[in-house]
């Protein structure tokens, strides 16, 4: 009875592109306020996983739940809406947009918040400061991977959905992402983190779940991993 | 060069309805990757607002083409929101079922036309203010109604840009066009973006519609002799750039004006079928794209 509902809950979720199957029978639980990382090899299925999560893939089978609600049909915008942000990997822009209009069209079409969450997510990233009337096209990996992050950011989330936030970035940059996801957890914003490298996920994670050819093959508290017995689940 | 000179006010206004008109179309044809054959026929609509509004409803011609210009943008607007809602929106994806379902509502659109003012073409007479014209120096004669049509364009490429980049709506537009997906999952209701995307697409060929009057007659099939040249504005202006479809409308305007006047009309479309293909060839992209640093 008194057992608290888990803030996202995956229950026997399989998907995919058209015939190709990519996920088979996902089972995932993150608690509120906690850091799940996700993690695997390439093409193993983690986007199709974090897509499906947000609403852009459809699951063949399966459920999503959301703070006990069933979101599993329910449109990505309206997921959105309910506080479910996401970053997509490769740090995805509205290129022809400012990194102001960028902020503001995502602020303005959730409504979950007045413009200080403008402000608090450019204090979060004072490198996106003076680059607000410049085009995001324009923008190197690194700027159009913190604007990524401060576009989730503005829609006032209770999940935050990253995927592969630091890919191809330079170390010091790593860092100040790495400080704003630890930052943001701090405020009580439960994070669904896809993450490549070793180092950035066992720093950061609660949880850690291994997928490897669509199938979780390892689920469990970061606690309970090795530097070593994580290397060896992600050479399986 | 004296053709070229002579024939710089027709093509200017040419020009301008092209550019109306192909602006309705960069935007439904940008955003959802819908064609849309039926968009002549919402022009043919809109020229015939005015003359029902001149004609029929019997409005005096000072102020009847001024008003025919809100009324054709509504009534073609909400007719294209229709067949968004009721149609094109079920087709998104197949762009072949979307052409071949269009065409037809278009055939559709122009028998209801003919059934309703008969199939012989009708004038719209021009309100006294805009007869006569001004004689340049070197003899270039300009008519106040071409001059119309041009200030008319201007004003809807500034309301657009305006549009574009202050208005909520705009900036969704934007981000819709440049990436569906991100955009859905930054909270934007893509759907009812696209809906009225259509409507302000579908207005703007009213509007192409009316100023059509003050060039010639109408007819059911007054769209048809545009749609094709509108489309290959689009395609030359490039996608989304509103830069772009104004330089080609009005290139397009201009150079079947002056190459019709040395050449007869069909083997100046081939010239100009020929110009775009070599420029196609050149720049597949149209004349602008969006900068991304991925390019440089
Ligand atoms: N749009 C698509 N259509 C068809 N197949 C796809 C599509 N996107 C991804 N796939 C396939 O689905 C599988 C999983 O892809 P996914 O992008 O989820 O992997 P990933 O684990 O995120 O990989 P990476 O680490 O490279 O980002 C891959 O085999 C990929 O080729
Ligand atoms: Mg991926």
């Amino acid at each position: 009875m008194n057992t608290p509902t888990p803030h996202l809950s995956v229950r026997g979720l399989s998907a995919g592109y058209g015939r190709a199957r990519v996920l088979f029978d996902i089972d995932l639980t993150i608690e509120p306020g906690t850091i799940a990382c996700v993690m695997g090899r390439n093409g193993v299925g983690k986007t199709t996983l974090l897509n499906t999560i947000t609403g852009l893939i459809t699951p063949t089978t399966g459920t999503i739940t959301h703070n006990g609600t069933d979101i599993t049909h329910l449109a990505p915008h309206h997921r959105t809406r309910r506080g479910i942000a996401y970053a997509p990997q490769g740090h995805d822009t509205f290129a022809p947009l400012t990194v102001a209009e960028n902020l503001h069209v995502t602020h303005q079409a959730t409504r979950r918040g007045g413009p200080e969450l403008i402000d608090a997510a450019l204090a979060r990233f004072p490198r996106l400061q003076p680059l607000l009337h410049r085009k995001a096209a324009l923008l190197s990996g690194g700027q159009a991977q913190q604007l990524a992050i401060a576009r989730a950011l503005v829609t006032n989330p209770s999940l935050l959905v990253l995927d592969e936030p630091t890919e191809g970035i330079q170390p010091n940059i790593v860092a100040e992402i790495e400080a704003a996801i630890t930052d943001t957890a701090a405020q009580g914003i439960t994070i669904l983190l896809v993450e490549q490298y070793l180092d950035v996920a066992l720093r950061l994670a609660d949880t850690v779940t291994v997928i490897d050819a669509g199938r979780i093959i390892h689920t469990g508290p970061r606690t309970e991993l090795t530097h070593e017995s994580a290397h060896a689940l992600m050479a399986i | 060069m004296d053709a070229l000179i002579n024939q710089l006010p027709t093509g200017l206004a040419i020009g301008a309805v092209l550019l109306l008109a192909a602006l309705g179309l960069n935007f439904t044809f940008g955003q959802m990757g819908v064609i849309n054959m039926a968009h002549g026929e919402l022009i043919m609509i809109g020229a015939y607002t005015a003359y029902v509004l001149h004609a029929w409803i019997g409005l005096n011609p000072a102020y009847s083409l001024l008003i025919a210009l809100p009324v054709a943008f509504t009534i073609t607007g909400t007719l294209g929101w229709l067949l968004e809602l009721s149609v094109i929106r079920h087709f998104y994806g197949r762009p072949l079922d979307t052409l071949l379902l269009t065409f037809g509502i278009g055939m559709i659109l122009q028998q209801g036309a003919r059934d309703t003012f008969g199939a012989p073409n009708v004038d719209v007479p021009a309100p006294a203010w805009l007869t006569g014209g001004i004689t340049l120096t070197g003899g270039i004669r300009i008519h106040y109604s071409r001059l119309f049509i041009l200030a008319l364009a201007i004003a809807c490429v500034i309301a657009i840009a305006y549009h574009l980049n202050r208005s909520r709506h705009g900036r969704q537009m934007r981000a819709v066009i440049h990436n569906r997906d991100l955009a859905a999952i930054s909270g934007i209701n893509t759907r009812k973006v696209d809906a009225t995307t259509f409507f302000i697409g579908s207005g703007l060929a009213g509007i192409a519609g009316v100023a059509l009057t003050l060039i010639g007659p109408t007819g059911p099939t007054l769209g048809t002799n545009y749609i094709v040249d509108a489309f290959l504005v689009v395609v030359v202006g490039g996608l989304g750039q509103l830069r772009g479809t104004v330089l080609a409308a009005f290139t397009l305007g201009i150079l079947n004006a002056t190459v019709e006047a040395w050449a007869d009309a069909s083997l100046a479309k081939l010239i100009v079928f020929a110009a775009i293909i070599a420029f196609l060839q050149a720049r597949p992209q149209g004349l602008f794209t969006v900068k991304t640093r991925a390019l440089t």
